[in-house]
């Protein structure tokens, strides 16, 4: 109940802010719907929305989050959103940086038919940001990612890598000459 | 030093004078020209006349103002490096375009802006307010309808009127 009220504390400060920033409408409805159901769990309090399961949560070591897109700015106000949005819930930022942007130029022929010496030149550059968290559940991971994808601005492609820390398997877990003794 | 100076500038322009009436007189037929006719670009604008063409903000500006003074008309990522599907949305959005302008014929105000979230496509447009509210909503229905089932995706329409075209300047 206490996370509950936290984190929508947290969702309706990011609320407050992100209306300040340029982002499309759509994410404020996203926003708008996101916080109306968080309304709707809280009006119920005694059925949480959190689910238990046997299974223990994966564990990643590292989340990587890639955004490519044609405007700095763009990407520029969508990385103080994740940022903003990773430092309210708690996970460890590694860092956020800018991979080198990637131009591609074409020289194609002015004219339909003739006039090889007259050419026509275009480029279109493609800007990055990496924004690395490291030591995040898979819960969290989840959580996270969905609500940075729902409010991914037109224009901008994300890729995440996600690096998992798994258990080392029981065939492996000791050395074979250990078991055999040579004579 | 100052005289100088000034008799070795009079005899540069003296010979200068000479040379270019050499050029221009009647024995040679050769003149300097800096841009031949294929140099000037013609893409994307309308050129400057007597000042009776109104002209809007998108008009104005020139396709290299892209980026700078201009926005992107239709916003999707097929045109990042690493990405497909630039030639299906070529098409898709010179269609969307078509069926927009006669939709709604006379009542464009400005280019439509064509935004792609995920599977959701934006339309963007400004009207002129030639049309009753009740029919320009009847004619949002109707193309957000026929066009979700001709793209097989949901389609919204985010359209703003004004009562006249907004002219940024007059060409």
């Amino acid at each position: 109940m206490a996370a509950c009220v936290s984190s929508i504390r947290s969702v309706r400060v990011l609320s407050k802010i992100i209306h300040g920033h340029f982002l499309p409408a759509a994410a404020v409805q996203h926003q708008a719907s996101s916080s109306r159901w968080l309304h709707g769990t809280r009006g119920s309090a005694l059925s949480p929305a959190v689910s238990l399961t046997e299974e223990p949560d994966t564990l990643y070591q590292e989340l990587s989050v890639r955004v490519k897109g044609h405007d700095r700015a763009v990407l520029d106000s969508y990385e103080f959103f994740a940022t903003l949005a990773a430092r309210e819930l708690g996970l460890t930022l590694d860092r956020a940086f800018e991979p080198r942007k990637h131009t591609e130029k074409l020289t194609l022929l002015k004219s339909v038919h003739i006039f090889k010496k007259h050419r026509v030149q275009y480029e279109s550059r493609t800007h990055q940001r990496c924004i690395q968290m490291s030591r995040v559940t898979g819960s969290t991971a989840r959580v996270y990612l969905e609500y940075i994808q729902r409010n991914l601005p037109e224009g901008v492609a994300m890729e995440v890598t996600k690096t998992s820390v798994e258990k080392i398997p029981e065939h492996i877990q000791k050395p074979l000459w250990t078991d055999c003794t040579l004579e | 030093m100052n005289k100088n100076m000034a008799t070795s500038l009079v005899r540069q322009t003296k010979l200068l004078s000479i040379v270019s009436s050499q050029l221009n007189s009647a024995a040679c037929f050769r003149n300097i020209h800096c841009s031949a006719a294929c140099l000037k670009n013609r893409a994307a604008r309308i050129r400057v006349g007597k000042g009776d063409k109104s002209v809007t903000y998108e008009q104005a500006y020139h396709p290299h103002h892209i980026g700078h003074r201009k926005g992107w008309l239709s916003q999707h990522t097929s045109n990042l490096q690493g990405e497909d599907g630039a030639a299906e949305r070529v098409v898709e959005d010179v269609f969307i375009r078509r069926f927009m302008y006669g939709t709604f014929h006379g009542c464009l105000a400005d280019e439509v802006v064509i935004k792609r979230r995920g599977n959701l496509l934006v339309i963007c447009a400004v009207m002129i307010q030639k049309l009753l509210p009740s029919k320009f909503y009847f004619l949002i229905g109707y193309t957000e309808e026929l066009l979700s089932h001709f793209y097989k995706c949901p389609v919204k329409i985010e359209m703003q009127t004004v009562e006249e075209k907004v002219v940024y300047k007059y060409l």
